[in-house]
């Protein structure tokens, strides 16, 4: 509460209401003084009683309060509204009598109780508007930690490889000739590997922005998923020819509404991490199941599997200290909190499941409602 | 080929350039670069070159704009460079009439197949139409087209009228991508609706599952997202 007063004592001390909060207020309390006098006296021609009248009055005030800006309306209403009542509608009428037993404590207590009222309406008003902005320096803050998270890890994954890559070239142009044939292919292979992975984290940030420009949701068209997951192959094969992957999809046609490129990235992402993860000679496995309206795809690697306690923090991105994580660069860096971002804009899910060689990931995506497209 | 043909790469990155240049002579290609649009239109008058490379992102002028200019006179076959994610930019960029496009970052034998793939159907088309390849084929597949015959294996695949015409339409333009607008308008008419391809898209899947081993990694026919078809480029050609 100490608080409250300080942020009230400041408040008033800044500059004076502006204009068009004036005007909105003394409009605000004419308009309900008025109508709440007419109130009164329909009420006191038929009903013979000043207690409704000076409920209706109070009634007024409450409004006025809730609804302008500071308590002085709320108190300058009250007044009226004890003037009103005395002058009009008590004994004698047309008249001010403040003698008459029992006047006074009335009034009184009309003036205190809607000057407590507009005081506490006020005071509402005011902690909810605290209240809010506190929530929202909260969510920026939080938002400006996200940021922060992902610029350090981009920062740390983009600089291993362009480390590697000036360091080959060095050395390739600085002793070029004392190089062996053999020597300088594989230089200049480690550099085309590593352009080739910066060139798909690029890729991925890209597919952020795409994602995180204007709240908008993605444009997501109709695609027949084998022919999404079939470029997604060849891209992948493109890149990495040596690897082995055995695709299995159902005969039947699955249309799904997606933003093709996007699943492509998530489906070369995936591809990529149990390519690098598996480290065994058996293929990796793509499998497509459809099962209550949505279709899922898995991509199963045979490698060491992921760590129990890893499994339900991995697509978050917390960066994992550089000794947890076996190979540094290819860390899974980004690579799957992007994919769950773009799962999650898609209205699927994604998890990660160990098998008894190997690791799981799966994501399920919902299918086009109307599936009419049969053979 | 005995006489060298003559390209022009319009490319204002640098580095990009140099090393299309670089390959490109060494596969024996005589080679001219320029890095605005201005300049490469100006050399593309001059010195009438058998093909051009074209990235669309130029500084000066669009590329959709020189595409457009050169095709008000010319038939050259144009290959644009563009970057992956411009899907409806490659769409656009074909329907104004370039042949071809690759997408960056590209290996060299990619851009060289597609070179030839354009140089190749701009000679046919050039002087001897009848001189089109009468047989697609490629591992197993044979398209006899005289005889309305597909073939995998030495074993007749039956397709349904429409599903002949989508493969041998693919199949005469083989190795050269074919948007979901051209297609359409070739099978279906110029009254088709061009915005649903849903149809053409289930008439693709069922001639995949006909002729494709897996239908997920498919040998034949290829799909470019957001973009078209494209059938490996038959065998036999020499």
């Amino acid at each position: 509460m100490n608080y409250l007063a300080q942020v009230l004592q400041k408040k008033e001390k800044r500059e004076p209401m502006p204009r068009h909060m004036l005007i909105k207020n003394i409009i605000l309390t004419v308009a309900v003084l008025s109508a709440s006098t007419l109130l009164a006296i329909l009420f006191f021609y038929f009903g013979k009683n000043t207690t409704s009248v000076v409920i209706i009055y109070i009634l007024a005030v409450v409004f006025i309060s809730r609804y302008s800006n500071g308590y002085i309306p709320g108190i300058i209403s009250s007044f009226i509204g004890v003037i009103c009542v005395n002058y009009v509608f008590t004994y004698p009428f047309m008249k001010f009598n403040f003698t008459m037993d029992g006047y006074p404590v009335t009034f009184l207590g009309m003036v205190l109780i809607s000057s407590l009222i507009s005081t506490m309406t006020s005071h509402l008003k005011l902690q909810n508007r605290m209240i809010q902005e506190r929530e929202k320096l909260l969510a920026e803050a939080e938002k400006e930690t996200m940021r922060a998270n992902l610029l350090r890890a981009i920062s740390h994954d983009l600089r291993t490889p362009l480390t590697g890559m000036i360091g080959a070239c060095n050395t390739y142009l600085d002793t070029q000739n004392s190089l062996s044939k053999r020597e300088q292919t594989e230089l200049i292979q480690n550099v085309y590997d590593d352009a080739n992975w910066l060139l798909n984290m690029v890729e991925n940030l890209l597919t952020i922005t795409r994602i995180r420009t204007n709240e908008t949701p993605i444009h997501k068209t109709s695609e027949l998923l084998e022919e999404v997951i079939s470029e997604a192959v060849l891209r992948f094969r493109k890149r990495i020819p040596d690897a082995d992957i055995q695709v299995q999809i159902p005969e039947d046609f699955i249309i799904i509404p997606m933003d093709a490129t996007l699943i492509e990235q998530v489906l070369i992402n995936l591809l990529e991490n149990a390519y690098y993860h598996g480290a065994s000679n058996h293929p990796i496995c793509l499998t497509v199941t459809v099962k209550n309206s949505s279709a899922c795809i898995k991509i199963r690697d045979f490698g060491q599997g992921i760590p129990a306690e890893k499994l339900e923090t991995i697509f978050d991105g917390s960066p994992s200290t550089p000794n947890q994580s076996g190979d540094s660069r290819k860390g899974m860096g980004i690579g799957l909190t992007i994919c769950r971002t773009i799962i999650t804009a898609h209205n699927g899910n994604i998890y990660a499941s160990n098998h008894e060689s190997g690791a799981d990931i799966t994501f399920c995506l919902p299918l086009e409602e109307e599936n009419t497209y049969e053979s | 080929m005995n006489l060298k043909s003559t390209i022009i790469i319009i490319e204002d990155e640098k580095s990009i350039c140099n090393f299309i240049e670089t390959t490109l002579t060494a596969h024996n290609y005589k080679v001219i670069t320029a890095s605005t649009g201005q300049e490469g239109l100006s050399l593309i008058t001059s010195c009438f070159p058998d093909l051009i490379l074209l990235d669309l992102g130029l500084p000066d002028i669009d590329g959709m704009n020189i595409i457009k200019k050169v095709r008000k006179w010319s038939m050259v076959p144009i290959i644009v460079i563009s970057a992956r994610t411009q899907e409806q930019e490659k769409v656009l960029a074909l329907d104004s009439g370039s042949d071809d496009y690759i997408t960056k970052p590209f290996g060299t034998s990619e851009l060289l197949a597609r070179i030839r793939t354009a140089l190749r159907r701009h000679q046919q088309q050039g002087g001897f139409p009848a001189q089109n390849e009468p047989v697609y084929s490629y591992d197993d597949l044979t398209i006899d087209f005289s005889k309305r015959l597909v073939t995998l294996k030495g074993k007749e695949i039956h397709l349904t009228q429409i599903e002949y015409k989508l493969v041998s339409l693919l199949a005469q333009n083989s190795g050269r991508v074919l948007t979901y607008d051209y297609i359409i308008n070739h099978i279906w008419g110029p009254y088709a609706d061009n915005n649903n391809n849903q149809i053409l898209r289930v008439n693709m899947a069922h001639i995949r599952r006909k002729i494709e081993n897996n239908p997920a990694e498919p040998n034949y026919i290829f799909t470019e997202i957001g973009v078209g078809y494209r059938m490996r480029e038959s065998r036999q050609q020499s």
